[in-house]
């Protein structure tokens, strides 16, 4: 069996040169193409094309934050992520719950996003945060919403001799009053998500009318959800029972989870009730705590208990 | 195709000329025989071929030899070496943490890349520290009580 070309760039410029002669599979953390492409012990993985490995470029590997937006670098981890306080909020909660303390080492965001797999947890919050992935070729330099990124299912908007070098996300972190992020996974450790919900909301100052909400959920459909049309049903108008409600169905009717679809609604539907009436209720007490968490002691229905 | 990849084993400079999409796991069985690398399920569940790659606990089932060229990796073996590593390993003998210890080398490592960090751990951050290395025997309270002991004993090795 003939072996594929591997490519190992020093830097940047060199990758992109590299990409731009011969169509590579990018390979960063690998915890997604190490183990779609594994035969068995001992015996090498196969790849149908030249591999190039950009794990440890330095130039895709930095955090900073410019211009009222965090940029995270392509090949940073989600360890790495989790913990720099630069990195915004959800995006935090997101990386920090990815696997386990070894995955979260390798998983890169670049990969997380660029497999296009709807139970990917970083797209939650990015879609929700309206983050952009910065693209590089040899010649050219782009940016594009991660949620016209990512087309569907395993499928991504990145051409020959691309790729990702930066995910920017913009910091609204001090626009929203409160946030919300919940996974629901089989247990703590190394578990794909059945389902995450993100959410975030701002009152007009000194208000109660809402002057932003934004609802995003994973693993509920071939690619993450986020409707602006259904947040506007909330915007510039006061939290109520009956509003909610209208949120919850709405947000129900874009959603089109396939295994144990009503599960999945469900916790949808009760994230949104429960994080828009705690909202309410806390800006109405003068409560300024931020996190909202799920109901405390409430069980979602055959999910693990919620710590 | 071939190529030499060179980086630092348990502190020595190694280098070897393999196909560098070849699993850093096999390599570092196969060619140098680091057998305390363990093989479980292949794609990352398990944590038994845990090691450390610039410091942090990965799992080289999942990483092409390739991402190891130019960076440092300490095995069990290594580690043990250490004072702090060998702190661990006396720990998990008198703690009665080992049952098969299929699943041991991997626990030493997460437990020593936990204290190096978190010298004082609570019960919770060591479930957590532990919790992508599974072990079919133990049910893991001893194990706890073998990383808590660690904790104990060389209170002035983790934290200096
Ligand atoms: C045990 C285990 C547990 C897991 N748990 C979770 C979890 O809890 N949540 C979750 O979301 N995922 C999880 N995953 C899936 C996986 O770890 C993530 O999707 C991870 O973020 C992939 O990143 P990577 O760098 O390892 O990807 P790789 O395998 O290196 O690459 C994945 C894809 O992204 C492409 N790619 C990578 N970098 C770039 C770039 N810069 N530009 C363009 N394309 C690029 C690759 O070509 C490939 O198609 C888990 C995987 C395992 C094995
Ligand atoms: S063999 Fe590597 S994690 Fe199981
Ligand atoms: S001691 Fe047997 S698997 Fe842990």
């Amino acid at each position: 069996m003939e072996e594929v070309t591997c490519y190992i760039p020093r830097t940047l410029d060199e990758a992109l040169e590299i990409l731009s002669k011969d169509d590579c599979t990018i390979l960063a953390g690998g915890s997604d193409l190490m183990v779609s492409h594994k035969r068995t012990i001992g015996v090498d993985p196969r790849f149908s094309k030249s591999v190039m490995i950009i794990r440890n470029l330095p130039e895709i590997r930095k955090i900073y934050t410019e211009g009222g937006e965090c940029h995270i670098g392509a090949a940073s981890t989600s360890s790495e992520i989790a913990e720099n306080p630069l990195v915004p909020w959800h995006l935090r909660q997101a990386a920090s719950r990815m696997g386990a303390v070894a995955l979260r080492n390798s998983a890169t965001i670049a990969g997380n996003i660029a497999n296009a797999s709807p139970k990917g947890d970083t797209p939650g919050p990015l879609y929700l945060l309206d983050a952009r992935v910065k693209i590089r070729s040899a010649k050219e330099s782009r940016e594009e919403p991660v949620s016209d990124f990512i087309v569907k299912f395993r499928e991504i908007d990145l051409k020959p001799g691309e790729m990702i070098t930066e995910v920017v996300v913009p910091l609204s972190e001090d626009d929203f009053d409160y946030v919300f992020w919940h996974k629901v996974g089989t247990r703590k450790a190394n578990a794909i998500s059945k389902v995450t919900v993100s959410m975030a909301l701002k009152f007009e100052d000194g208000g109660s009318v809402v002057r932003d909400f934004r609802v995003s959920a994973t693993a509920t459909g071939s690619k993450t959800n986020r409707s602006r049309d259904v947040e506007n049903i909330i915007i510039g108008k006061e939290i109520s029972e009956d509003l909610i409600e209208e949120v919850a169905e709405a947000f129900d009717g874009i959603i089109s989870p396939r295994a144990m679809p009503e599960f999945r609604r469900e916790t949808c539907r009760r994230c949104i009730r429960r994080f828009l009436s705690e909202a309410e209720r806390r800006r109405a007490a003068g409560d300024r705590r931020k996190m909202i968490d799920t109901y405390d002691g409430y069980h979602m229905p055959g999910a693990p208990e919620v710590r | 195709m071939e190529k030499t990849i060179s980086f630092k084993l348990n502190g020595r400079d190694v280098s070897i000329t393999r196909n560098p999409l070849s699993r850093l796991l096999d390599v570092l069985r196969d060619d140098f025989g680091m057998h305390g690398v363990k093989e479980g399920c292949s794609e990352g569940e398990c944590g038994a071929c845990s090691i450390l790659l610039n410091g942090r606990m990965v799992t080289p089932c999942l990483i092409p030899l390739g991402a190891a060229d130019g960076q440092e990796i300490m095995t069990v073996e290594g580690i043990s070496a250490t004072p702090e590593g060998d702190c661990v390993v006396q720990a998990f003998a008198d703690g009665g943490a080992v049952q098969c210890g299929f699943c041991i080398p991997g626990m030493v490592v997460a437990a020593y890349s936990l204290l190096k960090k978190n010298p004082d751990p609570t019960d919770e951050d060591i479930r957590l520290g532990i919790s992508g290395n599974l072990c079919r025997c133990t049910g893991y309270d001893l194990i706890v009580e073998s990383i808590k002991l660690a904790a104990r004993r060389g209170r002035d090795l983790w934290k200096k």
